[in-house]
């Protein structure tokens, strides 16, 4: 089994519309193929675990993270990378909708924040405050959180909520000492 | 008020060179051209302006952007001075010379009550404090981003540098029209004559290089069009479409990985190493030993042709660690350690006022409480990497880094050359929050270059051995007490503080030049405590530095950010026990504190304070002082089901003249949700040596959907800019906690808020 594992194998991936030749194990992760192999660099590395979503992308439409998702099982699939989202002179609504809303601070998490929203408004072209909770679950150190949400109702046309009072109880939140 | 000349006598052990320097006039700023890159289309105009061919204005950058908006907010003073539209301002990192180094950083480290420079003249104490750290600061040039300096230190010497290239270019018009230069006018990057003369910039900027720009002085006030508008950021694009370049982005020819594998025992190392599976695996290249570099433990790196390949091959190395000679470090044990020293050590003091001991005989009745705060990780989103090439002698790095002067020396030291041989090239920051100010990462992707026969390598840490091996906030704990008189009011506070310096040990790690024999007293200990603003007739602060043995280091907004926990929850205690309203309550202290009292009305004001709240909903109020600025938080909680929840904080500041609004509300919105998830959830355990927590799902972080509305209302004033990145976020743990008890009457005394037990995070 392990020998399988290690062997490197040649295989075909279609990323960002175009097919790619990549040489890899078969347990190695998509991100170190897209960020190592390719120079993709676009889609980071945070925690390796699934944990913060730096290394989200899309397959086949659908946000995935990276990280802990081997390439060879991806193999004709349609993945794309925050590079194809958008370009130069057509951006993405969302990254029109970033920039109006001055959202990035460091900007390392941008990329899978980005990807993220992408893969709601094409699942839910307008979410609600519910719908973006529930699917933005990334990481942010910098706490870019209230500008991300009002870039996406922006990009979506939804309109923005006023506080986060209507906001529902957020099930990570932990019992206090009390 | 007690002048705390420690601090001078202390400086004393310089003395030589301050005489030598009492006759020099303060080391100019400015430059000359030759600390910029020569280029063929550019012409610098002095240390940090250059004039390219197209009419682009070129600034020499020293400060490290890590989402703070410094590279925004510097290029806007020289934009105003210049009239260029923002976008017409482009960045070159700045060289070493000492005219980058930050000098207001430095001053920052310096133990003076706040209040003493609210009035007019300052204390002498404070003048000459300020004087000899601002030469050494000036001398030394230490090139750093930290302490929320850099729109303070920039704020003079920038805007001179671009008033001078601004009259050289002028004078050269001038003499090339044959007209007055006072009829010249600028406007977006055009010179221009009533007689219908006009050109860009660049047309000018050979001739402006050999003029001599007279007596110049930057803008008036009044004239500003740029400064104080909420500018867009000028670094958002490449941060929208994956091209920004952070550390771990770096990609050069040939270029390969190392993973980094560290003594799991802090401080630790390897008794030894059986690389033999891992050298097996497909793409290992090969394993280096590293010893403890720069208070780093010491481990092994593993290159690889990936940095996925370099980390199987990491774990397949067997290793068998040693804890280090001291033993095992253990937090249960350094928690009980503090209070032992409590007991035993009456400490240094920082700042007294009145007579406490007979204040405290004379009370009628007694306040007491114990307050502690854990050990935190910085847990910056990009984990610690750096890219260095070592050949022919030179050593190239290009690194994620706060402090290119001591990275610099750290690359050098490793390489065994000098620092004229070492080129640093700092890239954009994946946050900074005080772990890069650290050097440890430099100095190991050095040592692994030197192995690689002169191919580059970019050696990072998986998030494990981020967490595992970080300079942590260091765990603190407080006693504080008040008397209050026969007529119910609060005479006396004393507070006594324990917990390990973070200065000294910084100082042996990165910047050894500074490093003393003794440890000094450290500002960042006492900082929250011993610089409060209430008018308590008698005070007392004292703090006792201990010497635990875990690494620690600047964690955003440092010793503030647990001191304003202990200071501010305990005037909450007190307007308890006074049986008034927390808001009254500081307000009757702040008479003495105009512009305290003025940031701490504009929140109330605007969190509409003492308005009614839905069923449940409770709020609480904090005030404090950091960095040159003032910060006051209202936070709206609740608790239902057992889950605390902050729906919404006020924030109010006065910053003194502010740059770009939207920057200061970013940085708001990002200190209150940096220290919420601390205040709710932070805590590094370690057992045997070993941190337990490694990864965001046992260190859990605020997301999007726990996180609350941040409102920012800003003080007008035209004092100096003060710090923006950090200020944020020491008032937002005692407002949440302040809530928690109007809503339950139970006072929480220790951070985290939320018990470990039930943190447990199901992404």
């Amino acid at each position: 089994m392990r020998a399988l594992l290690t062997r490197e194998a040649p295989m075909d991936l279609t990323i960002n519309g175009k097919a790619v030749h990549a040489d890899a194990q078969a347990d190695m992760p998509l991100l170190w193929v897209l960020r190592d192999q390719l120079h993709l660099t676009g889609t980071k590395f945070g925690c390796g675990v699934a944990a913060c979503g730096a290394c989200t992308v899309h397959v086949d439409g659908q946000a995935l993270r990276s990280c802990v998702t081997p390439a060879s099982a991806l193999v004709g699939k349609d993945i794309r990378t925050i590079e194809s989202l958008g370009s130069a002179e057509q951006p993405h609504a969302l990254q029109l909708a970033w920039i109006a809303e001055q959202v990035p601070q460091c900007g390392y998490c941008q990329s899978g924040m980005l990807m993220a929203a992408a893969a709601l408004l094409e699942r839910k072209a307008h979410p609600s405050d519910a719908d973006i909770d529930a699917a933005m679950t990334n990481i942010c150190r910098c706490g870019t959180y209230q500008r991300v949400r009002a870039a996406i109702h922006r990009a979506a046309g939804t309109p923005q909520i006023a506080t986060a009072q209507a906001a529902p109880l957020a099930s990570k939140a932990a019992a206090v000492t009390v | 008020m007690k002048r705390r000349t420690w601090i001078l006598s202390a400086l004393g052990a310089t003395g030589a060179l301050v005489v030598g320097w009492g006759v020099m006039p303060a080391r100019s700023r400015l430059g000359t051209p030759d600390n910029m890159l020569a280029t063929q289309d550019e012409v610098a105009l002095n240390g940090w302006i250059k004039i390219a061919k197209d009419g682009a204005v070129v600034l020499a950058m020293p400060r490290s952007e890590m989402g703070q908006g410094v590279h925004t907010a510097l290029s806007m003073l020289v934009a105003e001075e210049l009239d260029v539209p923002l976008t017409q301002v482009r960045l070159e990192q700045a060289g070493p010379d000492a005219i980058y180094g930050n000098v207001v950083m430095f001053l920052g480290s310096l133990p003076f009550h706040p209040l003493d420079s609210e009035g007019g003249a300052k204390p002498t104490s404070v003048k000459a404090g300020e004087w000899i750290v601002g030469k050494l600061g000036r001398e030394l040039g230490i090139i750093a981003t930290g302490g929320s300096s850099s729109v303070s230190d920039g704020w003079e010497p920038l805007r001179m540098a671009a008033a001078t290239a601004r009259a050289s270019l002028v004078g050269a018009a001038a003499a090339q029209w044959k007209v007055p230069a006072s009829e010249i006018t600028m406007q977006l990057g055009k010179l221009q004559h009533a007689s219908g003369k006009s050109g860009h910039y660049g047309e000018f900027a050979r001739a402006g290089a050999g003029t001599s720009p007279g007596t110049v002085a930057p803008k008036e006030r009044k004239d500003w069009k740029l400064i104080g508008t909420s500018a867009p950021r000028t670094d958002l694009v490449g941060k929208t479409n994956g091209s920004a370049t952070f550390g771990l982005d770096v990609r050069l020819p040939e270029m390969l990985f190392a993973a980094v594998r560290l003594s799991p025992m802090l401080g630790g190392s390897a008794a030894s190493l059986d690389t033999k599976a891992a050298l097996a695996l497909p793409g290992v290249q090969q394993v280096v030993a590293l010893d403890a570099l720069h208070g780093s433990s010491a481990g092994f790196a593993v290159v690889a042709k990936t940095t996925w390949h370099a980390r199987q091959g990491a774990q397949a190395v067997t290793a068998q660690w040693q804890q280090r000679a001291q033993g095992g470090l253990d937090t249960q044990h350094i928690a009980a350690a503090l209070q032992s020293q409590l007991d035993k050590e009456s400490g240094f003091t920082f700042f007294e006022q009145g007579d406490i001991a007979a204040a405290e005989k004379s009370g009628s009745k007694v306040i007491e409480a114990s307050y502690t705060a854990p050990y935190l990780a910085h847990a910056t989103m990009e984990p610690m990497n750096c890219t260095a090439q070592v050949k022919d002698g030179k050593v190239e790095i290009w690194a994620p880094t706060q402090i290119p002067s001591s990275a610099r020396a750290a690359a050098a030291k490793a390489a065994g050359v000098d620092a004229e041989k070492v080129v640093v090239h700092v890239t954009l920051l994946g946050g900074g929050f005080g772990r890069r100010l650290e050097v440890d990462f430099i100095a190991q992707a050095v040592k692994v270059a030197m192995a690689t026969g002169g191919k580059p390598v970019q050696l990072s840490w998986s998030r494990e051995e981020d967490m595992g091996h970080d300079f942590y906030r260091p765990m603190h704990a407080a006693r504080l007490k008040a008397t209050l008189d026969a007529q119910g009011q609060v005479q006396s506070l004393r507070i006594k503080s324990a917990g390990d310096a973070i200065a000294p040990r910084w100082m042996e790690r990165a910047v050894p030049l500074l490093a003393g024999p003794v440890d000094m007293p450290d500002k960042t200990t006492s900082e929250g405590l011993f610089d409060l603003p209430y008018g308590f007739k008698h005070q007392h602060m004292a703090h006792v530095a201990t010497t635990m043995g875990v690494p620690v280091g600047f964690w955003r907004s440092v010793g503030h950010s647990h001191n304003a926990f202990f200071s501010e929850s305990f005037i909450d205690e007190l307007a308890g026990a006074t049986q008034t309203d927390p808001l009254e309550f500081r307000r009757s202290l702040l008479q003495g504190a105009p512009r305290y009292l003025a940031v701490l009305n504009l929140a109330a004001e605007q969190a509409k304070w003492g308005s009614a709240l839905p069923a449940g909903h409770a709020r609480g109020i904090a005030l404090h002082e950091s960095f040159g600025s003032i910060v006051a938080e209202v936070a709206e909680v609740s608790v239902q089901d057992g889950m605390v929840r902050v729906h919404r904080v006020v924030c109010a500041i006065d910053c003194g003249t502010v740059v770009n609004p939207g920057i200061v509300a970013q940085q708001m919105e990002s200190a209150v949700v940096f220290g919420l998830s601390a205040a709710l959830w932070g805590k590094i355990d370690i057992v045997a040596g070993v941190v337990q927590q490694n990864n965001f799902t046992n260190y859990p972080m605020l997301q999007l959907a726990q996180a609350p509305v941040v409102e920012t209302h800003i003080v007008s004033s035209t004092r100096k800019p003060g710090g923006v990145g950090e200020p944020g976020l020491p008032p937002l743990a005692p407002a949440v906690s302040n809530a928690l008890f109007a809503l339950s009457g139970k006072r929480l005394r220790s951070l985290p808020l939320v018990t470990q037990a039930s943190t447990s995070t199901s992404t």
